[in-house]
């Protein structure tokens, strides 16, 4: 009884807790991003970009901005290991899509990517933050270029924007973390999610 | 190669006693893998308890090496090798198609261990030289990793008699605690 109420007591109190998916195909920076929040974000230092190597697997960072509590889960993007992505989904409530900004001749392949990730059920609603990455490389294209490139139908139902930064050297994080505080604060998926966690609360 | 790998770890846990657990099946290859980073001699513990440890120590890292699976009454005793634990590196065998749901069970079996909830886990799809080996994609799925998401993971493709994809995966190991871990 005394643990029934003090789980609710947890529940209503303590710091919403939020889980925020980065994906995006290889090599478009997911792990150099994350490394970055770490580092700005927490008094962890993060790796420097030259020891980052490829992830075959999950790379998991807190952090806390704005009184929330901030969970990103950092995917692999390699081909074979993209099937893993949607095993996250249910739990995500956003997602970053890292896109390298200066590599036109990947932007098909990370626009198909994409898609088919919104196009899954179990993100229904999931705020979307599009970072045009790399732009601290020369020829990288701008947030509305790479937004033009992608082409995106089917959007309105959730809250999304696409962002320029640089994972390299920080340009644009803190703006993208201050987006997705605000929107997945008031999005109708965080209070699923809420009414989910709850739900399975009083069922324990 | 154990040069390597020295320079790798060295500092990396200052003068902290730490321990790296190294885990799988039987036969799976996990005292081939400890053999192939030549870091020490392998000791084998004498069996007093009913199951047989073998211990590598470098520096002051302890890597630590039993079979999982068997024997439930020996249990218990796993967790006198918990404490401490930074890291579990689970080793597979790719080609042993049969057993991966065993080591599925197993495997999920000991991250629920309260010890070891800060441990983040290298896993060693291993055994690729053999024909039918799965990838590491087809063994994630088969291991269910997806649902680790309260730690880092990674899995790395490796053949211990060949010596293929070991130091890679340590690479990705000594970056992770340094970065924080889990």
């Amino acid at each position: 009884m005394f643990s029934l109420f003090y789980g609710l007591y947890k529940y209503m109190f303590s710091k919403t807790e939020f889980h925020v998916l980065i994906l995006g195909i290889d090599k478009a920076g997911k792990t150099t991003l994350l490394e970055k929040l770490k580092s700005q974000y927490s008094n962890l230092e993060g790796l420097p970009p030259d020891r980052i190597v490829p992830t075959v697997g999950l790379n998991i960072g807190r952090v806390e901005a704005s009184n929330t509590k901030l969970v990103f889960w950092d995917l692999g993007g390699q081909p074979g290991l993209r099937s893993i992505w949607e095993k996250y989904y249910e739990e995500a409530h956003a997602v970053i899509y890292v896109v390298d900004a200066a590599c036109p001749s990947r932007f098909e392949d990370s626009k198909s990517a994409l898609e088919k990730v919104l196009l899954h059920e179990d993100l229904q609603g999931a705020p979307l933050l599009i970072l045009a990455n790399k732009q601290d490389l020369a020829d990288a294209v701008s947030a509305e270029e790479v937004a033009r490139y992608l082409d995106l139908k089917k959007l309105d139902e959730r809250a999304y924007t696409f962002l320029a930064v640089s994972a390299y050297d920080g340009l644009g994080i803190k703006e993208s973390v201050n987006w997705l505080v605000d929107v997945m604060e008031r999005s109708k998926r965080t209070e699923m999610l809420q009414l989910r966690a709850g739900a399975n609360l009083s069922s324990t | 190669m154990g040069l390597v790998f020295s320079r790798l770890f060295s500092s990396l846990f200052g003068n902290k006693e730490a321990r790296i657990l190294v885990l799988g099946l039987d036969n799976a290859g996990k005292t081939t893998i400890l053999y192939r980073l030549q870091m020490g001699e392998v000791v084998s513990t004498i069996p007093t308890i009913g199951f047989n440890v073998e211990t590598v120590q470098y520096n002051n890292i302890k890597f630590q090496v039993w079979d999982l699976g068997g024997q439930t009454s020996i249990r218990p005793y796993w967790r006198c090798y918990f404490p401490n634990t930074q890291a579990i590196i689970y080793v597979v065998d790719s080609s042993d198609t049969d057993r991966l749901v065993v080591a599925k069970e197993e495997f999920h079996a000991i991250l629920e261990e309260e010890e070891l909830k800060g441990a983040v886990v290298l896993i060693y799809a291993n055994k690729q030289d053999l024909p039918g080996a799965l990838d590491d994609a087809a063994v994630t799925e088969s291991l269910e990793l997806h649902k680790i998401k309260s730690r880092q993971w990674a899995i790395f493709k490796t053949s211990a008699i060949k010596g293929e994809g070991l130091f890679e995966g340590l690479d990705w190991l000594s970056n992770t605690l340094k970065s924080g871990g889990g």
